[in-house]
């Protein structure tokens, strides 16, 4: 074996990429961001590091709702992640395992077959979905206890365009279980910004800060109602209401929670935005997307939903191994909330457990690298052979 | 016959209720706009880039080899141009996209204020934006209501 496999998660905000013998993989912002401060250059993925001032940083995305649908800004984003600054390496020769989304369209396959064979001349592919990637891991991490083959498993995807159930039955993805919840991290950050620039004072251009706010303080309500009280009650008001310091790209570099009796140097010269109730309610809207008018169910009933789609033999299993990845699966909260909310909705004879990784944005790597350095490897990988033989239409027989 | 007042206050002074279609058209847009990358327009996009100026890179020898074999971007933007829209249409057989989509929620829907985020149980009977009392209300009619009607 001459070269080592590349493993590529290529999500919709943050591609998780690296070397399939490297302990862990490197995050790069799927993106291209153009700074008001900085007039000469765009900045790609973590090229973004160098940028001092990140106010009103515009987004050029490769994604679209989920789906890889702009391609020149998909191959600078690889042209750098491939390059000496990125993670050293290119794709001359080598195999890559590489994501997609789920039930992702013919014609975008087609577009990566031809833009990783004859752009980035790789050797062979196995192109998967995270989902997949997770559920491989899971094998993985379970020391033998379970194979690939007896796994009965649901991977809950919380990413940045959307919300993905997928449950495995026999270690194969049931296809048509898989359900999708148009709530990801993208529609939070969007809909807090909203309700920023409308209470307090106008952020709509501040896409990034914005994000960092939710990063920092957003939580999940266990019980809505009840912190909706809190909220609500002048002498509880307290516990959720907090002060948030906007970064001024001098001597802020980042936002960060006011704590009261501790003021950092300058602190009261600097802007703050107060938060209380945005905390909670933008992170509902993963369990209730109709609190905005998304005519969906959460991700709860979405799991009872894909549950019921799935063979019942294999219920009382896939309820004991839920997992959880995704990177706004993170916020504080989550898994107790999701654990009550799924419990009342199943039978009660069957347990429910839930297992959230301590990395869910880059488990899907891990997995990935499992399988790549797997002995069956060879078996997966759709050559160039294959490529030059049939074209695309191997793929679909697989 | 018309009198000679104004045809602008007129209208101002008539009360505008918002239809159903309307409204619904409304909330459309705000769940597009959930979608949106960017709020602002490009910082650069006044700026005038030319492609003249030669791009100093290390592996300058190889790039002339390159070009005979590889396509680049413009290639694929121009293969590749499918908006999502038509992505879409295309997708015929089941399990797709759309059968995927997570099924309508059966419990009533929950409201909440437009202005403080409380629970709300009244309606601006203009336009239809949720509000919890009379101050929201007020603050919605001076700020939002009907002021940006699409």
């Amino acid at each position: 074996m001459a070269n080592a496999v590349i493993v590529l998660d290529n999500g919709a905000h943050t591609a998780k990429v690296g070397l399939a013998h490297q302990d862990e993989p490197r995050v790069i912002p799927n993106c291209i961001m153009k700074a008001k401060s900085e007039r000469r250059r765009a900045f790609i993925g973590s090229q973004i590091e160098e940028c001092r001032d990140t106010s009103a940083l515009f987004y050029i995305l490769a994604f679209q709702r989920g789906y890889l649908l702009n391609w020149d800004t998909q191959k600078t984003v690889w042209d750098y992640i491939f390059s000496k600054d990125g993670i050293g390496c290119t794709l001359d020769n080598r195999n890559i395992v590489i994501t997609e989304p789920q039930m992702n369209f013919q014609s975008v396959q087609e577009a990566m077959l031809e833009m990783l064979f004859e752009e980035y001349r790789v050797a062979g592919l196995y192109k998967t979905t995270a989902a997949d990637l997770a559920a491989f891991n899971y094998v993985a991490d379970s020391e033998e206890r379970t194979t690939m083959q007896s796994l009965n498993c649901i991977i809950i995807d919380v990413g940045y365009s959307f919300t993905h159930i997928v449950p495995f039955v026999l270690g194969r993805r049931v296809q048509e279980a898989i359900r999708r919840i148009d709530v990801g991290g993208k529609a939070l950050t969007n809909h807090m910004k909203e309700l920023i620039s409308y209470r307090h004072l106008n952020m709509m251009d501040e896409s990034h800060v914005v994000n960092q706010i939710k990063e920092d303080v957003c939580f999940v309500a266990e019980d809505f109602k009840d912190t909706m009280r809190v909220h609500q009650s002048e002498a509880k008001r307290k516990q959720v209401a907090i002060d948030y310091v906007l970064p001024d790209f001098t001597t802020v570099k980042r936002g960060y929670v006011r704590i009261p009796g501790h003021p950092r140097e300058d602190e009261e010269q600097q802007q703050m935005v107060p938060l209380c109730n945005e905390r909670f309610t933008v992170p509902e809207l993963l369990f209730n997307p109709s609190d905005i008018g998304i005519p969906q169910v959460g991700i709860p009933e979405a799991v009872a939903d894909a549950l019921q789609a799935c063979p019942w033999q294999a219920h009382r299993e896939l309820l004991l191994n839920i997992l959880i990845v995704g990177g706004s699966s993170q916020f504080p909260g989550f898994l107790p909330r999701l654990k009550r909310d799924l419990r009342a909705l199943v039978p009660d004879d069957l347990e429910v457990s839930l297992i959230c990784p301590e990395d869910p944005v880059r488990y899907a790597w891990y997995g990935g690298r499992e399988i790549a350095t797997s002995p069956n490897f060879d078996e997966f990988l759709y050559t160039r052979d294959d490529y030059e033989e049939f074209g695309v239409h191997a793929l679909q027989h697989r | 016959m018309t009198g000679r007042e104004s045809n602008r206050i007129k209208d101002a002074e008539k009360k505008r209720v918002l239809d159903s279609a309307a409204r619904q058209r409304r909330a459309r847009k705000a769940l597009e706009a959930l979608e949106q990358d960017n709020f602002h327009d490009d910082p650069h996009a006044d700026l005038v880039m030319s492609k003249k100026l030669p791009k100093f890179q290390e592996s300058i020898k190889n790039c002339k080899e390159k070009k005979g074999k590889r396509k680049g971007a413009e290639y694929f933007r121009a293969k590749y141009r499918k908006n999502f829209q038509q992505l879409l249409e295309e997708e015929k057989q089941k399990p797709n996209y759309e059968s995927a989509a997570a099924p309508a929620p059966k419990k009533p829907l929950r409201h909440f204020c437009a202005v403080c985020g409380n629970f709300s149980n009244y309606s601006c009977t203009a336009c239809g934006t949720r509000y919890c009392r009379v101050r929201c209300l007020q603050t919605h009619q001076d700020t939002r209501c009907l002021k940006w009607t699409a």
